[in-house]
């Protein structure tokens, strides 16, 4: 509880150092490419398009194009250089896709930290390119990442990752992924995501003079959306969407889709809907975007859900394949497979929406890392 | 410069260059020069040289009306082609003048492709080669691997289909080796809504069927080619063939400086923008230019993009980093600048990789991309003059000692592994061709004044190689 105050105290005294922040500033420039672009979609827009050439304007917000490919380094980044701050030395994390591993380990790499990343032995399987990559950005001389394996998945993985930090409390950090955990994660990992949002704000103001109408952002744990969406919380007239997995579908019983199917618990420390048995056991979940497959979900987003301020649909296995399949063939780029699941979404919502509707979808990562999966799966189906 | 031609027996021709400039908000005047059209290869070539000689080197048009940097260069390819040759040729330079096509062409280069790439200080490469006394040069890495699809390929290939796309041709195609090329073509024609074809060795689309298989996502078609050794070269054939039958409706994009006018001249004023923005981050980073350029060189585009904004500042030292593969004596590598010897190849003269009996010869280096007998004429022009200098790395340089990676007992080794060394110290993990540049900072640094910025090109990302990287140091 200690260490956590002490977090609390210190990413506090960050939020509102002129140096940190410069210095942070520099590093989301310089390193990982930021400013990313919002980029309108011309063809995915003409394919939304109805019988008499109306329909809404697609714009998509590019973290695919943030060095190692997602949004997550913008948190993975701002924490390691946390950690720096307060003399750590190691750092901790669990990961599932492995993209904030990956993220982590690079950001260690840079700040010549040491790194230990824990993934579950199937998501290992999964996301092998993202493991490899990871084991090549080593650390300090002569010291790789430590790439520890646990059986299962991410959820597996985030347990053993906190079991191993509570055992070194002075001298490791751990280095949360996402918007879960105890206080004071959930609101530090928005807060170094929000850059998201708050770029997506002035860059609709250059390009049409206003706001965003509707917002929509894959959900996993909700690192992205909350990224994208805290910016707009208070603006009433923008909404908020986030698309969990239906895996195989609702019924089908392998899922991801917390929000929509899940009920109140706690896990990892923090209070929020959860997919549970009736006896309260975890229910292992589900999707082919293994970065989805969480059985809970950021308590940010549960709260959200329950006040109404932003909707939570899903999208299968298959409509996400679809939508990969849609995206690199219409706009030549290849959204990972996390991220397709809120184009797949388009699909359902577009016809829905008067002529002109300004949609910011969150391109959260690129799908190199998919590219395999998308394959044997295709192969499998011809076969 | 004006080099007026008195021989009657040629067309008139001002031989003057409109740079290509998309418009950074900079302050440069832009210089109004023209291209005229000249489709014929004549004596007056050699005599321009001569001119042009007397002139200086520095003043030299790069390249000519014919093509032509100082001899290298020019147009060997059949008739039929020269039609399309020139018609290219003047669609580029009209539209070097239309501000719309620019202001379409800067508006994708920034939401799409991702421009401007930032100019990133490596702290912990600098810090890597301070000499004892804390001394050492300043390296800059030119983020090119921050681009849509991961490297520096994509601002060519962006810029042609949207020439392509004004020139009402609706088909493209292209070659391509290992496929790096192929998808960068297959992404922007799937962004232009354009028919793709892709021609690809037999043998190259089996040891990349992943690739093959990312082309097809995007909605190209990858034709095999079956003929000689299957591989790249083979593939260029068959794409010029292609082209030479359906000129009117086709269009195709070639990857790199090198091949016929005016591709070597066209596809580096695409890539010029990296030496632009180069040029303004540097300004606003120190106040000043680079001292040193360093960029790997295959058929050399990205090292053409980076040098052509400097190529008038003398005190900006260029250098370019060539494949020594297995080394420059055991015959397999493609350091075609240190080890070929001048004549033709597709359609361009310039230093190449050839027997006795001039035969091409198959080159090797672990990196695809490098991986050319060939390289683009303007760089044999630049060595010839002395403006640039070149030197090659071997596979191993550039990958490393296999023993460092994974065997953590055993002595650090005296090569180190440039490819691993920025994964290490920087958290990016460079392409297999980058990692030859950045291996040559390791004979270079120690050479250079205390402060000296250093720019390195990091042309694309290596997350395509990491599993050739695994392989070849698992032996």
């Amino acid at each position: 509880m200690s260490c956590l105050s002490q977090l609390e105290a210190e990413f506090n005294l960050v939020l509102n150092d002129i140096d940190f922040q410069t210095e942070l500033a520099i590093a989301l420039r310089d390193y990982v490419g930021r400013e990313t672009p919002m980029y309108y979609a011309e063809r995915l827009t003409k394919h939304y398009k109805n019988v008499n050439g109306e329909g809404p304007e697609i714009y998509l917000k590019r973290e695919d194009l943030n060095h190692v490919g997602a949004h997550k380094i913008n948190n993975a980044l701002a924490q390691a250089m946390l950690a720096k701050r307060m003399g750590r030395t190691s750092i901790v994390a669990a990961t599932g896709a492995g993209q904030h591993g990956v993220a982590t380990a690079a950001a260690c790499a840079k700040l010549a930290l040491d790194c230990t990343i824990i993934m579950g032995t199937r998501d290992m399987e999964r996301q092998s390119s993202n493991v490899t990559l990871m084991k090549l950005l080593g650390a300090k001389e002569n010291k790789l990442v430590q790439v520890k394996s646990v059986d299962g998945n991410f959820k597996d993985a985030t347990s053993e990752a906190i079991r191993e930090w509570v055992g070194n409390l002075e001298t490791s950090y751990y280095l949360t992924g996402t918007v879960v955990g105890p206080h004071p994660c959930p609101t530090m990992v928005r807060e170094f995501q929000s850059i998201i949002g708050k770029e997506t704000r002035k860059q609709a103001t250059e390009k049409w003079g206003g706001k965003p109408d509707v917002i929509v952002a894959c959900v996993g744990s909700g690192s992205n959306a909350l990224g994208i969406f805290h910016e707009f919380l208070k603006d009433d007239d923008v909404r908020l969407i986030g698309v969990e997995a239906a895996g195989f579908g609702l019924d089908s019983g392998k899922h991801s889709a917390t929000l929509t199917a899940g009920e109140v618990g706690v896990y990892h420390g923090a209070m929020s809907y959860l997919l549970q048995d009736e006896e309260g056991q975890i229910v292992p979940p589900h999707s082919i975007g293994v970065g989805l497959e969480y059985p809970g979900v950021g308590p940010e987003l549960s709260f959200l859900k329950e006040t109404g301020r932003a909707e939570f649909y899903t999208a299968t296995d298959q409509e996400a394949m679809d939508a990969y399949e849609r995206l690199c063939r219409l706009e030549g780029i290849f959204p990972a497979l996390e991220t397709s699941h809120a184009l797949a979404f388009l699909e359902k919502l577009c016809p829905t929406l008067p002529d002109g509707t300004k949609v910011v979808v969150n391109c959260s990562g690129r799908g190199d890392k998919d590219a395999e999966t998308v394959f044997r799966l295709k192969h499998n189906n011809l076969a | 410069m004006a080099v007026a031609f008195t021989n009657p027996s040629i067309e008139t021709c001002t031989s003057l260059t409109k740079p290509f400039r998309p418009s950074l908000s900079s302050k440069n005047p832009i210089t109004l020069k023209r291209f005229s059209v000249s489709s014929s290869l004549s004596s007056s070539a050699l005599q321009m040289e001569e001119q042009q000689r007397e002139n200086g080197p520095v003043v030299l048009q790069r390249p000519d009306c014919f093509g032509r940097f100082g001899k290298f260069g020019g147009k060997y390819v059949p008739e039929t082609l020269m039609y399309a040759l020139s018609e290219l040729e003047s669609a580029f330079q009209s539209l070097a003048n239309d501000v719309e096509f620019q202001k379409e062409l800067d508006g994708i280069l920034k939401d799409y492709v991702g421009r401007e790439s930032p100019l990133y200080f490596a702290e912990r490469l600098t810090e890597h080669y301070k000499r004892p006394n804390g001394e050492g040069p300043l390296i800059y890495l030119k983020r090119e691997d921050l681009n849509h699809t991961g490297a520096h390929k994509i601002n060519n290939a962006i810029a042609q289909a949207l020439l392509a796309k004004r020139l009402g041709k609706k088909r493209i195609i292209a070659e391509t080796g290992a496929g790096q090329h192929g998808v960068a073509t297959a992404t922007v024609c799937a962004r232009f809504g354009l028919d793709c074809i892709i021609y690809m060795g037999a043998q190259d689309m089996e040891r990349q069927a992943l690739n093959v298989f990312r082309m097809r996502l995007l909605g190209a078609e990858v034709r095999a080619v079956h003929s000689g050794t299957a591989t790249l070269k083979d593939a260029t054939s068959e794409a010029i063939r292609d082209w030479v039958t359906n000129v009117e409706s086709t269009h195709y994009i070639l990857g790199s400086v090198a091949g016929p006018h005016p591709y070597p001249m066209m596809v580096r004023e695409f890539h010029a923008v990296i030496g632009k923005e180069t040029r303004k981050q540097a300004l606003e980073k120190w106040g000043g230019k680079p001292d040193v350029l360093v960029a790997c060189v295959g058929g050399g585009s990205n090292a053409m993009g980076l040098f052509h904004e400097f190529v008038e500042n003398k005190d900006v030292r260029l250098i370019g980093v060539e494949a020594a593969g297995f080394g420059l004596d055991s015959g397999k590598h493609a350091a075609t600048l240190s080890k070929g010897e001048v004549g033709v190849l597709h359609g361009a003269m310039s230093y190449l990789l050839q027997d006795e009996d001039g035969q091409v010869i198959e080159p090797h280096s672990i990196s695809a991309g490098l991986d050319y007998p060939g390289v683009g004429p303007e760089h044999s022009f630049l060595k010839d003059i002395g403006r640039a200098e070149y030197y090659s790395v071997t596979d191993e340089e550039a990958l490393g000692g296999i023993l460092f990676t994974f065997n953590l007992s055993s002595s650090v080794q005296l090569t180190q592994i440039a490819f691993k060394r920025l994964s290490r110290l920087e958290g990016i993990i460079p392409a297999l061709e980058t990692s030859h540049a950045l291996a040559y900072l390791e004979t270079l640094c120690p050479t250079l004044p205390d402060g000296t910025r250093v720019v390195v090109n990091c042309s694309g990302r290596g997350d395509k190689d990491v599993q050739t990287a695994i392989k070849y140091l698992q032996v």
